[in-house]
């Protein structure tokens, strides 16, 4: 017992990473904040080339001058800094350097039948990331994720108040593999019509420019009656449905992400079978019995809500194989006992 | 598909040549739209194009059809245009052509400032330098055509607004007698002139160049 005591001491987790959760929140709050205050950039700016300062009125003279104290610490060359970070998580600029999602790059070149390089080479960073981190876009960055967590929320509130609608059993489940279809279907779909028709069902892309149409371009566009379905499928048919069941990028990141380095794996010696990382896991995945597949975010979720600690990282192109009933568990202890029966 | 292209002595009486190109997307449209002629008798069966709704497409934008297939729909380039002239299709251009950017050159017209071309991270709207040769050498959004039966100039009321409105004066755009206007081969279609008209309704329209 002493030698599994050290095990486990040896292989408790990052104390930090239990609180990786609370960064990823961090990190979506910020980009979806990102893509709501662009907008209003773009406004501040074209007012302010337009119209010339002492013809403002009293009220926008303040809000120039506001704005002109907020940002002189920070900028240098107004328009250079102000230009800084533009565009969105489809695809924007990051101080002069372009980054593009892999599905942009992949729906542009099927629907050109061409492959325009200096164009795929913005999407690059991604795919290099995806590949050491797998889903990482879909946990960390997606600004539809913070509005698709907030929904299960509510989901669980309705619930909770007694208003939720049962359409379907609670224990039915779709195929995960419908988005792979999705996936191919929309690409079919974009080759045939010579459009990137992907573009148009993809949340992140669809946020990204409909918090531009709803500031700047005096309202929503048709992509948001989209996304709003999308929510409504969440919220009355299955948790995060749509990521898990239709999304062409969600299925392009999961692909590029199989043999992803980086993942979560279970401490079995510190596992007590709690399960609560299953009830956590918005994915519906299945870490209590090690089983993640390619369709983990390393959201870290699971991570953050262990009683135990048992849920780590680790570098290894595949899942652990199923290791079995947490040793701290019921179900392990009488396995041993009986063992031990056994042997007297 | 039977592309109408304007001949060399632009849009006065210059003849209207018509040219034979089958694109993909035609090459499609005319498969589907056999299809359909086998099904539903041609008199009651939709137009081809969504839209007849004039518009432009941002300067330095590719050929309609490898602009549409080239565009990913970020909506970058209304973000940077700093005249906000560029605006986005809904579903009433065809679906290929939802989100896709446009000007409609009567409400806001296009001050050739190019930033739309920087921006843009496909080259679906290609990179132009902001200078006089190089912004008629390759802009190509479109030609304006003068009215003469609305024109205030050619009913004898000295205007000659279009010209002032015109970035590229006497390059694009001469003014005879009493002001008359007279586009010439230069003109890139930015809609300036037309934006400025002060005839209702104008008496100058830019044709776009696509379809």
């Amino acid at each position: 017992m002493a030698d599994q005591g050290t095990d486990i001491a040896a292989r408790k987790p990052l104390g930090l990473w239990r609180h990786l959760n609370k960064l990823r929140w961090l990190s979506l709050s910020c980009v979806l904040a990102m893509l709501i205050i662009i907008p209003y950039l773009h406004l501040y700016q074209t007012y302010t080339a337009s119209h010339a300062y002492d013809l403002l009125a009293p009220s926008e003279k303040r809000i120039y001058d506001a704005m002109e104290i907020l940002t002189a610490p920070f900028v240098s060359n107004p328009a250079e800094d102000l230009d800084a970070i533009k565009g969105n998580t489809w695809s924007g600029t990051f101080w002069g350097f372009r980054v593009s999602d892999p599905l942009a790059a992949l729906g542009q070149s099927v629907a050109g039948l061409n492959v325009h390089w200096p164009f795929v080479a913005t999407a690059l960073i991604p795919i290099v990331v995806t590949l050491f981190f797998g889903r990482i876009f879909c946990g960390w960055i997606c600004p539809a994720t913070l509005i698709y967590e907030l929904n299960t929320n509510f989901a669980a509130w309705l619930r909770w108040a007694g208003l939720k609608p049962a359409l379907i059993p609670d224990h039915w489940r779709f195929d995960r593999r419908i988005k792979y279809a999705v996936l191919a279907g929309g690409l079919a779909l974009s080759a045939l019509s010579g459009a990137s028709l992907v573009a148009g069902v993809y949340p992140p892309a669809i946020i990204g420019r409909e918090t531009y149409y709803a500031v700047a371009q005096g309202g929503f566009g048709v992509g948001s009656a989209i996304f709003f379905a999308t929510l409504l499928f969440d919220l009355l048919i299955t948790r995060r449905g749509f990521c898990r069941y239709v999304c062409p990028g969600g299925a392009l990141y999961s692909l590029l992400g199989r043999y992803r380095l980086v993942r979560i794996r279970r401490i079995a010696e510190s596992c007590n079978d709690c399960a609560k990382c299953n009830v956590i896991c918005e994915f519906e995945l299945d870490p209590m019995r090690d089983d993640f597949g390619q369709e983990c975010t390393n959201c870290t979720a699971c991570m953050a809500i262990c009683p135990t600690d048992a849920m780590t990282f680790m570098l290894r192109a595949g899942d652990y194989p199923a290791q079995g009933p947490g040793h701290l568990g019921r179900e392990y202890r009488d396995a041993e006992i009986k063992q031990s029966e056994a042997a007297e | 598909m039977i592309r109408r292209v304007r001949g060399p002595a632009g849009n006065h009486g210059g003849p209207e040549i018509m040219v034979a190109v089958m694109r993909r997307r035609t090459f499609i449209r005319v498969l589907s739209s056999g299809a359909v002629a086998t099904i539903v008798p041609a008199e009651t069966r939709a137009v081809t194009r969504a839209s007849k709704q004039r518009y432009l497409r941002p300067p330095g934008a590719l050929d309609e059809d490898e602009f549409v297939a080239r565009c990913i729909r970020c909506g970058q380039c209304g973000e940077a245009c700093p005249n906000r002239c560029i605006k986005y299709f809904g579903f009433e251009n065809g679906i290929q052509s939802t989100d896709t950017p446009f000007i409609t050159p009567r409400e806001k017209a296009c001050v050739l400032c190019m930033k739309c071309g920087d921006v843009c991270p496909t080259g679906a709207i290609q990179k132009i330098e902001r200078k006089a040769e190089t912004i008629m050498a390759e802009v190509k959004m479109g030609h304006a055509v003068v009215d003469e039966s609305l024109c205030l100039s050619f009913q004898g009321k000295t205007c000659g607004v279009c010209y002032r409105a015109c970035p590229l004066p006497d390059v694009a755009i001469r003014v005879g007698r009493l002001e008359q206007p007279h586009v010439l081969e230069a003109c890139v279609g930015c809609g300036l002139c037309e934006r400025s008209c002060i005839q209702l309704p104008q008496a100058i329209k830019v044709m776009p160049n696509h379809g």
